[in-house]
């Protein structure tokens, strides 16, 4: 009895070592890494101001634009690569593309701001 | 810049609410003189129909491009401030009371329409951008320094201090308007 107890123990231990020394499943993780899932980034304007630029930004990721202000405005890129309408309460989404854009509002000229997309 | 006649008037006319706020209340009385919600829904209402009116105005005899889009931004967002402070003494169940600030601001503004239809070209847009200036300049002052601080509904001190970071960006435009036409 006493043998079997310490041939099971032994055969734990074994075991034990060799699920320690199986190495983990990294394919799919790197598979992930290489083609990230496109980010939400949302903006809210309010009070007329852009709010702060999300950071991060990349390519092929959503930016999402929220008007919680009373008045209309817009999201249009200088460069005329994007020109977003935001009715109050409204908002609006666009993939990012890369580089450094300036964003201001038609109707409002003292508002701008600068979107990084990497 | 030498302040307009238009612009004086308008300080006056808010001057009528300081002076009542900075009045010291007897001795004998229950409440300190002041003004009350539905007044300052009004003041606020008229300061925000003046410029409306004043960018149809302007809609109407510039050819300058950034004149009119700077009347435009003006007809569209206090038409929509206006709206929202309709709106919110609605659901308060607050009727405007008119009074003698709102009936001075509603004076001098009327004068400075027949001032500003008799100009035209060059002349009409820089008299337009530099009340707009003087305007908000005042209309801000009041808001900041009376308005704000009398309003007791806290739904229509907000509505007036979301109105005061508007209007402190239309000054900034105007100022930057009157600069482009020197």
């Amino acid at each position: 009895m006493r043998c079997t107890m310490m041939v099971f123990a032994s055969l734990l231990a074994m075991s034990g070592w060799a699920v320690a020394a199986t190495p983990p499943t990294k394919a799919p993780a790197a598979v992930k890494a290489a083609t990230p899932a496109p980010q939400v980034h949302v903006i809210v304007v309010d009070t007329m101001q852009y709010g702060p630029m999300p950071t991060g930004v990349r390519a092929g990721d959503i930016i999402e634009w929220v008007n919680r202000g009373i008045l209309e405005h817009t999201a249009t890129a200088r460069d005329g690569r994007f020109d977003l309408d935001l009715k109050p309460g409204a908002s609006a989404r666009m993939k990012a593309t890369a580089g450094t854009v300036e964003v201001y509002c038609k109707f409002h000229p003292t508002m701008v701001a600068t979107l990084v997309v990497k | 810049m030498k302040k307009s006649l238009f612009a004086l008037a308008i300080a006056l006319a808010f001057g009528t609410v300081a002076s009542v706020q900075a009045q010291p209340a007897p001795a004998a009385a229950t409440a300190p003189a002041t003004i009350d919600d539905a007044q300052i829904a009004h003041i606020a209402y008229t300061a925000g129909q003046i410029d409306v009116t004043a960018a149809k105005q302007a809609l109407k005899k510039s050819h300058n491009k950034a004149v009119l889009a700077f009347a435009e931004e003006m007809a569209r967002d206090h038409a929509a401030v206006n709206e929202q402070a309709l709106a919110l003494c609605k659901k308060l169940g607050v009727t405007p009371a008119d009074n003698p600030t709102s009936q001075a601001l509603a004076k001098a503004a009327a004068a400075e329409q027949v001032k500003l239809a008799a100009l035209s070209g060059d002349a009409y847009d820089k008299a337009y951008a530099a009340n707009e200036v003087a305007f908000h300049q005042t209309v801000n002052q009041a808001l900041s320094g009376t308005l704000i601080p009398s309003a007791r509904n806290e739904e229509l001190k907000s509505l007036l201090e979301t109105g005061l970071k508007l209007f402190e960006s239309h000054q900034m435009h105007a100022e930057h308007l009157a600069q482009s036409l020197k």
